[in-house]
């Protein structure tokens, strides 16, 4: 935060240059929360709006990362209108386009298909976790940013490893698909 | 499959850097307004409270100059009614305005969600039922104090042998079912427009806290 100030004295610069840097966390939690491009250009906007809204009232207690995590999670999560669009994935074909595109060997991309399509039978609070644990967070960060205790976040994760080897086991079996 | 080893695959998903266009990208969202459930709250309030401002001051105006001031008093109906709506309007819009703290935790802040929500929906529902008995109530008190009494009138009254107040008492049990109806009528309106939020943020937060 110091450094971006530092750097670009304008805020609307400052705020670019850090959301810049971070964006990757943004279209994580797009890709996760919406399954349509439109869905996910709109949820991506409101997180910016949201963001700069909130900026000027960021003083750098927390790390920035944090701090946007909590608002992109915070617009994901209690943004509910368009829950009809958000259904359950079940259709490879209808895998995030950028998945699509990436090219790995063919075990891992297998293993990602099946990833996605088990994370999307995730709840909110569930896919917000599983994100935060992919993305390498300590339970005291994600207790930062979830609000949840860490005792309870260390049960609610192995749940979700669980719920998550089951559901891919019973993909690659074929069960549970139309 | 376990998560543990997805981490790598899952870090190699970040897009790779393009600071130009990004950034483009980001000052031209900049520009452009929230579309967020509570923005849009606020803004259609905005919009309802402009409508009544619009066309509650020109027949405000109109009756208290028209017919020599003689129907005044619905012009101060109207004002009460505008008051009223002023109220409204502003304690709704200070509870949009803490409905949310996006950048606080998440589980507080969907409380917090919850709890202003639910106070929105109490506080509609109760002004959205008064406001019927409040009107109804006004109406009849202009009817029968300010309005000239037919000829012939105070001789029925004298002959009639129902008391004085039984035109009240039918005002009441006429207007009594009609605010429970409109009671439970704004109630399903209510419920259709905010219920299911309301109960899929409850959900959240009760998963969010158990273990």
């Amino acid at each position: 935060m110091q450094t971006a100030s530092v750097l670009y004295p304008d805020l609307q610069e400052a705020f670019i240059h850090l959301v810049n840097q971070h964006r990757g966390i943004l279209h994580k939690v797009c890709r996760l929360y919406c399954i349509t491009e439109p869905d996910r250009q709109d949820l991506f906007q409101e997180i910016i709006v949201q963001l700069w809204r909130s900026y000027p009232s960021f003083r750098g207690d927390a790390k920035f990362s944090t701090w946007l995590y909590r608002i992109a999670l915070n617009t994901a999560i209690s943004d509910l209108r368009k829950q009809h669009r958000r259904i359950t994935l079940t259709d490879p074909g209808l895998l995030p386009a950028e998945l699509q595109d990436i090219q790995y060997s063919g075990e891992k991309e297998e293993q990602l298909q099946l990833l996605y399509e088990a994370i999307n039978r995730l709840t909110e609070v569930e896919k917000a976790l599983t994100m935060l644990y992919l993305d390498d967070k300590s339970y005291q960060e994600m207790e930062e940013i979830l609000g949840i205790s860490q005792n309870n976040l260390r049960v609610k994760m192995n749940r979700i490893k669980d719920k998550l080897r089951k559901m891919t086991k019973e993909a690659a079996y074929g069960i549970g698909k139309p | 499959m376990e998560l543990e080893s997805l981490k790598t695959i899952w870090d190699q998903l970040e897009p790779q850097p393009t600071p130009e266009t990004d950034g483009q990208l980001i000052l031209a969202l900049l520009q452009k307004k929230s579309r967020g459930p509570v923005a849009r709250m606020r803004r259609n309030l905005i919009r309802e409270l402009l409508l009544i401002i619009v066309t509650y001051i020109p027949v405000i105006l109109f009756y208290l100059v028209e017919f020599e001031g003689r129907l005044s008093a619905i012009s101060g109906l109207l004002f009460l009614l505008g008051l009223f709506f002023g109220g409204y309007y502003y304690r709704k819009m200070m509870l949009l305005k803490e409905m949310q703290c996006v950048s606080c935790m998440v589980r507080s802040n969907l409380a917090r969600h919850v709890e202003t929500l639910k106070k929105y929906t109490r506080f509609y529902l109760r002004a959205g039922t008064l406001i019927i008995p409040f009107t109804a109530i006004y109406v009849y008190t202009i009817l029968h104090w300010k309005l000239p009494r037919a000829s012939g009138m105070q001789l029925y009254h004298r002959l009639s042998p129902a008391p004085w107040w039984t035109n009240s008492i039918y005002w009441l049990l006429f207007l009594a079912p009609l605010t429970i109806a409109i009671y439970y009528l704004n109630a399903w309106y209510i419920n259709r427009l905010y219920g299911r939020h309301i109960k899929k943020l409850q959900e959240l937060l009760r998963e969010m806290d158990e273990e």
